[in-house]
């Protein structure tokens, strides 16, 4: 057994504070509230905090805390309620349905707790198809995505032939392929086992050396230790974001 | 070599989805089917009917005027005006006495021109054409006859023996007369034709035209509808038209509500699917265009399937109730297109709006 050691060293000002000229995501005041039966439900409240470029960021919090909002807001599947939110510097609360769409093909690469793969699709066309709704397809490209998360051998593999493990590298290499700033990660280890979160966890910090900004939902303690950040959230309010952390050994 | 296309991902998720796919199709099928046999049929109803009809006998009777003769060429003229495709037959009339000394109508007439405008007649033995000597007798007249085999009549002092070869049964007029060669009846009586029965080919419109271009060319005679025949032919041939275009449409209607069922079950089971697409950045006009391009794919399916199933449905049908076979009519091609192509757009409808409300964030959590 090996240790890596990763340094979760923080990009940010002398003050404590990320600055906004370098946020990829910066939120000021963002209020997200649904309309119920006769009442308006507040899913998160004043939210206030900038990630910036090549930062790894876990949000934490109980179900129900606002994770899920946030995400979809961050991931542009959303729109706030009110206040701002800027993605890569582009205020997204003003932007149209079709607008939107675009940008997070641009800006978002999704990995999802369930993985999402299309059934009848094979690996690499499961990767193409994040090319599809962003441009054009390129078979070359997406192969070397799936050589980078180690899936070379298996990119002809319908995801029922794969396992849990390898349909996650699977979403993290249709994740990475357009090459988008932010990766938003959704309890990415949540339905794997020790040995494949080891692998999945491994393929994060790597994208994360290699400068990738990642926000990372978990509840998982070990997996949010990763992160060079922690954001709380409780009943829709963001109450704790520690600047920094400490060193994390991981367990290989 | 791995290619990602539209009509690729589209056959690739139908042949996936193997059942609901069939299922859809089936629906789709049967709709287009229905609509070709019905309309495959109905463009050859009215030919259909009128040819049936023709067995019901004349459908226009020309008389002369009372105690007069129809003109040596009458008939003639009547054939001249009314088409190549009319039949015609002159009859005259005498009431004579039995050898029971009861009276009884004759009638001389061409029996071969009869048999061919009164085909539905019951007639056990029709008379050879060229026997002068010969008598059809009527299901009731036979019992005024004393001997069926030496029918022995007197008309006005003038007598006659005719060999009953056949009985008629007509449940009419007929069953009560006696009916000879005409030749023969005018040689025995001197009583002329005053009466001919005309079957004009067609429908309703087709007798009037055609009852007006008697008129003007025999102004001297009386040119009648055989009125129940002919309302009657008119009335049939609407309402079978109605009845098939209420078919059509009650058929497409629960066509619809199938297809609406599968098409959506179809979006409800590949929610995920489609959030997934719109999370990786696919726009709602994409989304909803693979969706319709599917519905649209399953249509004209159902069409081309449906063609054939319909034409041979309607061959059938046709041969088993008109003793005629109908050919598949490419004219009804576009009508079915039309009709699947708007039970698709129409079932497609409830689906489009659930990928409209789509939370991809909800679906892709899984809640």
């Amino acid at each position: 057994m090996s240790e890596a050691k990763i340094q979760t060293g923080p990009l940010v000002d002398p003050h404590g504070e990320t600055r906004d000229d370098c946020a990829v995501i910066a939120l000021k005041n963002v209020t997200r509230e649904y309309a119920g039966h006769g009442s308006t439900v507040r899913a998160l409240a004043d939210a206030t905090f900038s990630i910036v470029a090549g930062e790894w960021v876990a949000i934490t919090g109980p179900s129900g805390s606002g994770k899920s909002t946030l995400v979809n807001l961050i991931g542009c599947l959303d729109r706030p309620t009110a206040g701002q939110l800027k993605i890569d510097n582009v205020d997204v609360a003003s932007m149209t349905a079709t607008e939107l769409d675009r940008f997070r093909a641009d800006k978002i690469g999704f990995i999802f707790q369930q993985f999402h793969l299309i059934p009848y699709l094979s690996a690499i066309e499961n990767v193409m198809l994040a090319q599809y709704f962003h441009s054009m397809t390129d078979e070359a490209e997406a192969r070397a995505a799936l050589v980078r998360v180690g899936l070379g051998e298996r990119v002809s593999h319908l995801p029922s032939e794969l396992s849990g493990g390898e349909q996650q590298r699977v979403c993290i290499a249709r994740a990475l392929i357009n090459n988008p700033p932010i990766l938003l990660a959704d309890e990415p280890t949540g339905n794997l086992d020790a040995a494949n979160q080891t692998i999945v966890a491994e393929l994060l910090q790597d994208l994360h050396r290699n400068g990738h900004t990642i926000v990372m939902v978990t509840h998982d303690p070990e997996m949010a230790g990763l992160a060079q950040r922690r954001i709380a959230l409780s009943h829709g309010k963001v109450f704790c974001h520690p600047v920094g952390g400490p060193m994390v050994t991981l367990r290989r | 070599m791995a290619k990602l296309s539209l009509f690729g991902m589209l056959r690739r998720s139908l042949v996936h989805r193997r059942a609901r796919s069939v299922s859809a199709l089936v629906a789709m099928t049967v709709s287009a089917g229905v609509a070709t046999a019905l309309l495959t049929l109905y463009a050859d109803l009215d030919a259909k009917l009128h040819k049936e009809f023709r067995s019901f006998g004349a459908n226009v009777v020309i008389t002369a005027p009372a105690f007069a003769r129809l003109s040596g060429d009458a008939l003639a003229k009547v054939r001249e005006t009314a088409g190549a495709d009319a039949l015609a037959a002159e009859f005259a009339y005498a009431v004579a006495t039995t050898d029971t000394d009861t009276p009884v109508v004759v009638a001389g007439t061409d029996f071969a021109a009869v048999r061919r405008l009164d085909s539905w007649w019951q007639v056990d033995a029709w008379p050879e054409s060229a026997a002068e000597d010969v008598a059809l007798l009527g299901q009731r007249a036979a019992q005024f006859v004393g001997n069926e085999h030496a029918v022995a009549l007197t008309y006005a002092g003038h007598s006659v023996t005719l060999r009953g070869v056949g009985r008629i049964k007509t449940g009419g007029d007929e069953d009560s007369r006696i009916y000879m060669p005409l030749a023969a009846f005018t040689t025995w009586t001197g009583v002329g034709p005053s009466v001919i029965e005309l079957q004009v080919p067609g429908g309703a419109a087709s007798v009037e035209t055609t009852m007006a271009r008697l008129r003007k060319a025999l102004p001297e005679m009386q040119v009648q509808p055989v009125r129940q025949l002919v309302e009657g032919e008119s009335k049939i041939v609407d309402r079978t038209h109605a009845l098939m275009y209420g078919a059509v449409l009650l058929i497409a209607l629960t066509v619809a509500v199938s297809v609406l069922a599968t098409l959506s079950a179809s979006v409800l089971e590949r929610r995920r699917d489609f959030a997934l697409m719109k999370a990786l950045g696919g726009s709602q006009m994409q989304l909803m265009g693979m969706f319709l391009l599917e519905a649209l794919v399953l249509a004209l399916a159902g069409v081309a399937a449906g063609f054939v199933v319909g034409s041979a449905a309607a061959w059938a049908i046709s041969e088993g109730n008109f003793h005629t076979a109908t050919l598949p009519h490419l004219s009804v091609l576009p009508l079915v297109l039309l009709l699947n192509v708007a039970i698709a757009a129409m079932a497609a409808l409830f689906p489009a709006r659930v990928l409209r409300g789509l939370q991809p964030a909800a679906l892709l959590k899984g809640e």
